[in-house]
């Protein structure tokens, strides 16, 4: 009779399976591991005027968030 | 920050690279990590909780193989299985610090029981369908003799779709045990059932999944 424990070798991942496993992983931890304030460092390094660019962006959308908000709240 | 790309298109960060040397030789053959002993498991959980990313990586290495063998039984494609291995692993390294060792349970039954957990959630969000079997491996592995590989294919269909036809708790059991390598206790602790239940079930799930890989392999036994 096939024994299922031998023929279940079969179901290990394929080294490109591997891979996209490892790397998917290793980037959400690197994520959660660097700290906001070293990626806004290194994006200013990489991207200087879009890292700028992108911080008036946000700046500018909390300055209108909150007017918005008090705004939305006076409606309902 | 500059990323590698993997010859399939998936940028690799520096850290998934260090990853990528640690298992994946230059001939493409992953090194079988060695099973490291519970005491030592136990040292390295202590270790990462403590902020130490080798020993992070080394749990990682020894957990993320069992993980994908076992929820590949259980699911029904390879891509379902890649991103429940993801999610279970993300969750298990980032929940470290929950885990509480129990004699009667290692390491190993913790880790399964969150990508159990996970591979239910799935399940229950995605019916199904009822003749998948599980699309091909996208590219066979470099240096496999193409014969081999074949077979190897053929044995692999076979196995998934004799495990589409069991009913969910016996499949459960069966990619616990094979897949994840727990053992009755283990099996019984992850899934809420008497050892000595996990047992029977297990020895009747062994036999049928046996005398369906007869008929759709021809009762081959043994071949590789």
């Amino acid at each position: 009779m096939n024994d299922p424990g031998e023929t279940w070798t079969t179901l290990e991942p394929t080294v490109h399976q591997r891979r996209r496993i490892d790397a998917h992983v290793a980037a959400w931890l690197e994520a959660r591991d660097t700290p906001l304030a070293a990626e806004w460092l290194g994006l200013l390094r990489a991207e200087p005027f879009s890292a700028v660019g992108l911080l008036a962006a946000s700046a500018a959308s909390l300055a209108a968030a909150t007017p918005a908000i008090w705004l939305a709240r006076a409606l309902i | 920050m500059i990323a590698a790309a993997t010859p399939d298109g998936v940028a690799l960060s520096p850290l998934a690279s260090l990853f990528a040397v640690f298992t994946l030789p230059h001939d493409g053959d992953a090194v079988p990590v060695g099973a490291l002993a519970e005491e030592a498991i136990a040292r390295l959980v202590v270790q990462a909780r403590a902020g130490d990313t080798n020993a992070r990586q080394a749990l990682y290495l020894q957990h993320v193989d069992r993980v994908f063998r076992a929820v590949r039984g259980m699911l029904r494609s390879d891509a379902d299985a890649e991103d429940v291995t993801q999610d279970a692993m993300l969750t298990v390294l980032s929940s470290l610090h929950k885990y509480r060792p129990r004699p009667d349970a290692r390491f190993a039954a913790w880790v399964t029981t969150i990508a159990l957990n996970t591979a239910r959630r799935r399940f229950r969000r995605r019916r199904p369908e009822l003749t998948a079997t599980g699309e091909l491996p996208d590219m066979p592995d470099a240096g496999v003799d193409p014969v081999e590989a074949l077979d190897r294919a053929r044995r692999r269909r076979a196995l998934l779709v004799a495990l589409a036809e069991l009913p969910e708790r016996e499949r459960e059991i069966v990619s616990l045990r094979y897949g994840a390598e727990l053992n009755a206790s283990d099996i019984g602790a992850a899934l809420g059932v008497e050892p000595a239940t996990i047992r029977k079930m297990l020895e009747r799930a062994r036999i049928r999944l046996g005398a369906r890989l007869d008929e759709l392999l021809g009762g081959e036994g043994g071949t590789r």
